[in-house]
C-alpha cells in the first residue's frame, strides 16, 4: 500500500528501483540500516510532494529525537572554521564568540576561487550493471586542496552520496543545501540498454550532466559548504569513492527510508510550533506561493519545449514535400526557388530544435533548480521546528525533575536529593543549549534566506536575459535564411 | 484580356475590436488583381453571417450588362448553392475546354469549435487571465477561418465574372439574380452521380498519362506535368498545414508562461517585480508575433499550395474531357470508315465525324489557351506569395529582435534592491 502510493506519485523516478547503480543486483544489507536511519538520502518521492527532493533533510540535526540532545558544544563544530578555532576551545563559548566564529565561517570562504566542470560522460559496462561516469575537473586556490587542479571521475551515486552527507551534518543545520540531482530510473534504463548514440539517451545524459554541473557549482559557491571535507574528497580523491550503499530504494535501507519519510511527512504536517517570530510564518507562506508559481511555470516551459520539437518535425516534413514539388516543377526559376525554400525550411527545422533545447536548459532548468532550493529552505524550517521541540521537551523534562525535587524535599527523602539536583543541573544545561541551538538555527536560516533572495534576483535576471538572447539569436538566423531566399523568390517570373 | 490574374488571397485584415465575431463589415476581403478596366460585371461578397452550421453569404453584383434586370443588387447564398453553380459549369459540354474555377471548400469550423469546447472543459484548471487570452486566441482563429472562407467563395465568383465565356452562363445569372433560394437540395442525387463521375476522374490519372499517347506535344507534356504536380502540391499543402498549425501551437504555449511570469512579478518583493512584469509583457508581444508568423505562413504559403492543388485538379479535369473528346472523335472516324466500306449511312457518319472533329479541335484550341493562362497565373501567384511570405518573415523577425533588445537594454537598470537587513 505504501509502495503502491509511492509508485503512483512518482513521475520520473518510480521509487521501487535503484538508479544508475547496479543496486538491483545487490541484496539488501541490513547492517546498513543504521546508515540509512541517519542518512537523508533523497526521498524517492515523498508521499506529499511532487518533485521536491529535500524532504529527507528534515532528518538532519537530529540523531535521536526523544532522548538526549547531543551536546552541541564547540568541539562538534567543523574543524575548518578559521583561526578563531583556538579561541573557542573552551567549554563555554560566549555568544559573542559564537557569532565571531560564524562570521569567520561565512567570510573565510569567499576569498578563494573555485571552478568546477562536469563533462565527458562515459558508459561503463553493459546491460543492467552499466553506469555512466563523468569527469569532474576542479580549479581552485583553496588552501586545503592538495593541488590547484584536479580531475577525477565520478558516477551519479557519488553525487547523491555527497549531497546526503552534506544534508545530514548537524553543523550545517539551517544551511540551504543545494538540491540533489534527480534520479530517473526510466531515463537511465534506456541509457543502459541503448546503443552508443541513440538520441534519447544522448538527450538524457546531456540533461543529467547539466544537473550535476549545477549541483557542484552551487556547493562550490556556498561559503560554508565549499570548505567541507567530504566535498574536497569528492573533488580531488583520485580513487573511486566508496560505493554509496543505501542510495537505492530497493534495499532494506531504502525501505526504511521510505517508512521514515512517511513518518516525517506525517509529523511535518501535524507538528507545529507556537511561532514567536512572524518572519518564519510569513516566509513559509511566501515560499509556498513561490513554489506553486514555479511549478506552474515549469509545466508551461515543458509544454513549450515539446511543441517546439513537434514544430521542428513538422517543418522537416514540409521541407521534404517542397523539395519533391520542386523536382516536378516545369518552370526552371520556380523549381530553383522551391528547392531553395526546401533548404531554408530544413535549416529552420534545426533552429527550432536548438531553441527547444535552450528553452529546456536555460529557462526550464533555472526554475527547476529554484524549486529544489525552496525545498531545501523548507527542510531548514523543519529542522528548526525539530530543534524547537527538542528544546521544549528538555524544558518539560526539567520541569518534571524540579517537581520531583520539590516532592523529595517535601517528603524529607534527602538521600536522593543530590542525584536529582545533578540531573536538574544537566537538564538546565540542556535547556540552555536547546535554546541556543534554536536561536542559532533561526538566525542562520534568516541569513541563508537573505542570501538566497539576493542571489535569486541576480540569477534570475542573468539567466532570463541569457534566454532572451537565445531567442534573438534564433531570429537573427531566421533573418539570414529568409534573406537568402528572397532574391530567388523574386526571380521566379 | 488580362491573363495575369493570380487569384491568390492576401492576408485578411487582422480583426480589431470593432469586428463582430460572426459578421463582417462591408470591406473587400481579397486583393485579387482583377482587371480593373473591365467593370461590366463585378461580383463580391459584401457580407457574411455565420449561423449555427451554416454560413450565409451576401453576393453583391454591380453590372452594366443589359441582360440583368438591375444594375446593383444582392442575394443571399449558401455554400451548397456555390457548389451547385460549379457543377453546372462542370457538366456543361460547352465549357469542356475551359479550366473551370474550382468550387470553394466547404466552410469548416469544426476544428475551431472543438478547440473552444476543449477550452471550456479546461476552464477550471486555468487562471482567469489565461482563460481569457486563450479564448481570445480561439476567437481570432475562428474569425480568420471565417474570413478565409468568405474570400474563397468570393474568388470563385470573381473568376467566373472575369472569364469571357463563363460569365455569360445562364445559371450564373440565376445565381446572381434570383432572389429566392435556389432549390439545390434535390440535387443530392445528381451530386452523388456527379461525385461518382468525379471519383472516376481520380483514377483517370493513369489513363491520361499512359494510354492515348498524344501527337500534340503540348498536351502530352501537360498531362504528365499536371498529374505529377497535382500529387506533389497536395502533399506539400498538407505538410504546410501541419507545420503552420504546429507553429500556432508554439505561440499559444506562451500563454500560461506569460501569465505565471506576470504573477511572479506582481507578488515579488525582493527587487524582481519590475523586471518580471516587463518580461511578461515582452513575452506576450513575442507570443503575438509568433502567432502572426503562423497565420501569415498559413495565408501566403499553405493557402497558396491548397489553391493550386484545386486548380491543377481543374486542369486535369480539362485534360480528361479533352481525352474523352478525342476518343469520341476517333470513334466517329472509325464509324465513318466502316460506313464507307459498307456504303451505308455515310452522310450521317460524315456529319457525326465532322461534329466530333470540330468539337475536339475547338476544345483543344480553347484548352491550350486556358492552360497557358493557367501557367502564367500560377507562376505569378507563387512569386507573389513567396515574396510576400519572405518579406513578412523578415519583418516579424526584425520586430522580435527589436523588442527583445529594447527589453535587455532597459533590464539592467530595472529596480534592484539588495536584500534587507535581517531583523533579529
Amino acid at each position: 500500500d505504501l509502495l503502491c502510493i509511492m509508485a503512483n506519485e512518482g513521475k520520473s523516478s518510480p521509487p521501487l528501483f535503484g538508479d544508475d547503480d547496479d543496486e538491483l543486483a545487490q541484496s539488501p544489507e541490513p547492517e546498513e540500516q543504521k546508515f540509512s536511519d541517519v542518512s537523508t538520502e533523497e526521498p524517492d518521492k515523498g508521499l506529499f510532494d511532487d518533485d521536491d527532493e529535500e524532504k529527507g533533510n528534515a532528518e538532519e540535526g537530529e540523531k535521536e529525537p526523544e532522548a538526549e540532545i547531543p551536546s552541541l558544544d564547540v568541539s562538534d563544530v567543523p574543524k575548518k572554521v578559521a583561526k578563531s578555532e583556538e579561541i573557542v576551545k573552551e567549554a563555554e563559548a560566549t555568544d559573542e564568540m559564537k557569532e565571531e566564529e560564524e562570521e569567520a565561517e561565512d567570510d573565510g570562504g569567499d576569498e578563494f576561487t573555485m571552478e568546477i566542470t562536469v563533462s565527458d560522460p562515459q558508459k561503463v559496462g553493459d546491460g543492467m550493471n552499466a553506469y555512466m561516469t563523468y569527469q569532474v575537473k576542479t580549479q581552485t586556490n583553496m588552501p586545503d586542496f592538495k593541488s590547484h587542479k584536479s580531475a577525477v571521475r565520478r558516477r551519479f551515486s557519488d553525487f547523491l552520496a555527497l549531497h546526503s552527507k552534506l544534508a545530514e551534518k548537524s553543523e550545517y543545520a539551517g544551511r540551504i543545501i543545494p538540491p540533489a540531482p534527480e534520479k530517473s530510473v526510466l531515463g537511465m534504463t534506456k541509457v543502459k540498454f541503448s546503443k552508443e548514440e541513440s538520441t534519447g539517451s544522448v538527450d538524457f545524459i546531456g540533461k543529467r550532466k547539466t544537473i550535476l554541473q549545477r549541483f557542484v557549482t552551487r556547493v562550490s559557491k556556498h561559503p560554508v559548504l565549499r570548505k567541507d571535507d567530504d566535498f574536497r574528497e569528492f573533488l580531488e580523491k583520485t580513487e573511486d569513492l566508496p560505493k554509496a550503499k543505501g542510495t537505492s530504494a530497493l534495499s532494506g535501507a531504502g525501505f526504511m527510508r521510505l517508512v521514515r519519510n512517511v513518518g516525517d511527512a506525517v509529523s511535518k504536517m501535524t507538528s507545529k510550533m507556537e511561532e514567536s517570530d512572524q518572519w518564519f510564518e510569513e516566509k513559509q507562506l511566501e515560499l509556498d506561493a513561490l513554489e506553486g508559481h514555479f511549478k506552474r511555470l515549469v509545466t508551461g516551459i515543458d509544454s513549450l519545449v515539446t511543441h517546439r520539437k513537434d514544430l521542428s518535425t513538422a517543418t522537416e516534413a514540409f521541407s521534404k514535400t517542397v523539395a519533391l514539388l520542386g523536382t516536378v516543377e516545369e518552370h526552371e526559376p520556380l523549381a530553383r526557388a522551391m528547392s531553395q525554400l526546401s533548404d531554408v525550411e530544413g535549416k529552420i527545422d534545426r533552429l527550432h530544435q536548438e531553441q527547444s533545447s535552450k528553452d529546456y536548459f536555460i529557462f526550464g532548468e533555472l526554475i527547476r533548480e529554484y524549486i529544489g532550493l525552496i525545498a531545501g529552505i523548507k527542510a531548514c524550517f523543519s529542522q528548526r521546528v525539530k530543534l524547537f521541540h527538542a528544546w521544549q521537551s528538555a524544558q518539560a523534562t526539567l520541569l518534571k525533575k524540579r517537581e520531583t525535587e520539590t516532592k523529595l524535599k517535601a517528603s524529607g527523602k534527602t538521600e536522593k536529593l543530590p542525584d536529582i539536583e545533578k540531573e536538574i543541573k544537566d537538564w538546565e544545561e540542556k535547556v540552555d543549549n536547546g535554546q541556543k541551538e534554536f536561536d542559532k538555527i533561526s538566525k542562520r536560516i534568516k541569513e541563508e534566506v537573505a542570501k538566497f533572495e539576493s542571489t535569486r534576483v541576480k540569477e534570475f535576471k542573468s539567466s532570463l536575459i541569457n534566454y532572451l538572447e537565445t531567442l534573438m539569436l534564433t531570429q537573427r538566423q531566421l533573418i539570414s535564411h529568409w534573406e537568402s531566399f528572397l532574391p530567388e523568390a523574386k526571380a521566379i517570373v | 484580356r488580362s491573363s495575369d490574374i493570380p487569384y491568390v488571397l492576401s492576408s485578411p485584415k487582422m480583426m480589431d475590436g470593432a469586428d463582430h465575431p460572426d459578421k463582417l463589415g462591408g470591406e473587400s476581403k481579397t486583393t485579387t488583381d482583377v482587371d480593373l478596366t473591365d467593370t461590366t460585371l463585378v461580383v463580391d461578397i459584401s457580407d457574411a453571417l455565420s449561423e449555427q452550421d451554416k454560413v450565409k453569404f451576401t453576393v453583391h453584383t454591380k453590372t452594366s450588362l443589359p441582360e440583368f434586370k438591375k444594375s446593383d443588387f444582392s442575394v443571399v447564398r449558401l455554400h451548397e448553392e456555390f457548389v451547385w453553380l460549379h457543377d453546372r459549369y462542370f457538366e456543361n459540354e460547352d465549357y469542356a475546354g475551359v479550366l473551370i474555377p474550382p468550387a470553394p471548400p466547404r466552410p469548416d469550423f469544426d476544428e475551431s469549435r472543438e478547440k473552444l469546447y476543449k477550452l471550456g472543459q479546461a476552464e477550471g484548471t486555468l487562471t482567469k487571465v489565461e482563460f481569457q487570452k486563450m479564448k481570445a486566441e480561439l476567437e481570432a482563429e475562428y474569425l480568420a477561418t471565417f474570413k478565409k472562407t468568405v474570400a474563397m467563395h468570393e474568388v470563385f465568383l470573381s473568376r467566373l465574372a472575369a472569364h469571357p465565356t463563363l460569365r455569360n452562363d445562364s445559371n450564373f445569372k440565376v445565381f446572381l439574380e434570383y432572389e429566392k433560394e435556389l432549390n439545390v437540395r434535390g440535387k443530392n442525387k445528381k451530386e452523388r452521380f456527379g461525385s461518382l463521375w468525379k471519383d472516376l476522374t481520380k483514377s483517370v490519372d493513369e489513363a491520361l498519362v499512359s494510354s492515348h499517347k498524344d501527337s500534340d506535344e503540348f498536351f502530352e507534356h501537360e498531362k504528365t506535368f499536371l498529374v505529377e504536380y497535382n500529387k506533389r502540391v497536395k502533399e506539400a499543402a498538407r505538410a504546410g498545414f501541419r507545420m503552420t498549425r504546429s507553429k500556432k501551437g508554439v505561440a499559444d504555449c506562451h500563454i500560461p508562461i506569460v501569465a505565471t511570469v506576470a504573477t511572479l512579478g506582481t507578488s515579488d518583493t525582493h527587487g524582481l517585480s519590475k523586471f518580471l512584469n516587463k518580461l511578461s509583457d515582452l513575452l506576450e508581444k513575442v507570443r503575438k508575433l509568433e502567432g502572426r508568423v503562423a497565420s501569415d505562413e498559413d495565408l501566403k504559403l499553405t493557402d497558396l499550395l491548397r489553391y493550386y492543388t484545386d486548380d491543377t485538379k481543374a486542369g486535369k479535369d480539362l485534360l480528361y474531357r479533352r481525352t474523352r473528346s478525342m476518343v469520341n472523335f476517333e470513334n466517329t472516324n472509325k464509324a465513318l470508315e466502316k460506313a464507307r466500306t459498307k456504303g451505308k449511312d455515310v452522310a450521317t457518319a460524315e456529319s457525326n465525324q465532322q461534329k466530333a472533329k470540330d468539337k475536339f479541335e475547338h476544345l483543344s484550341e480553347v484548352g491550350k489557351r486556358e492552360l497557358q493562362d493557367f501557367k502564367t497565373r500560377r507562376l505569378a501567384a507563387f512569386k507573389k506569395g513567396l515574396v510576400e511570405l519572405s518579406e513578412l518573415e523578415l519583418k516579424h523577425a526584425r520586430q522580435q529582435i527589436k523588442l527583445i533588445a529594447e527589453f535587455i537594454g532597459v533590464a539592467g537598470s530595472l529596480e534592484y534592491t539588495p536584500a534587507k537587513a535581517i531583523e533579529q
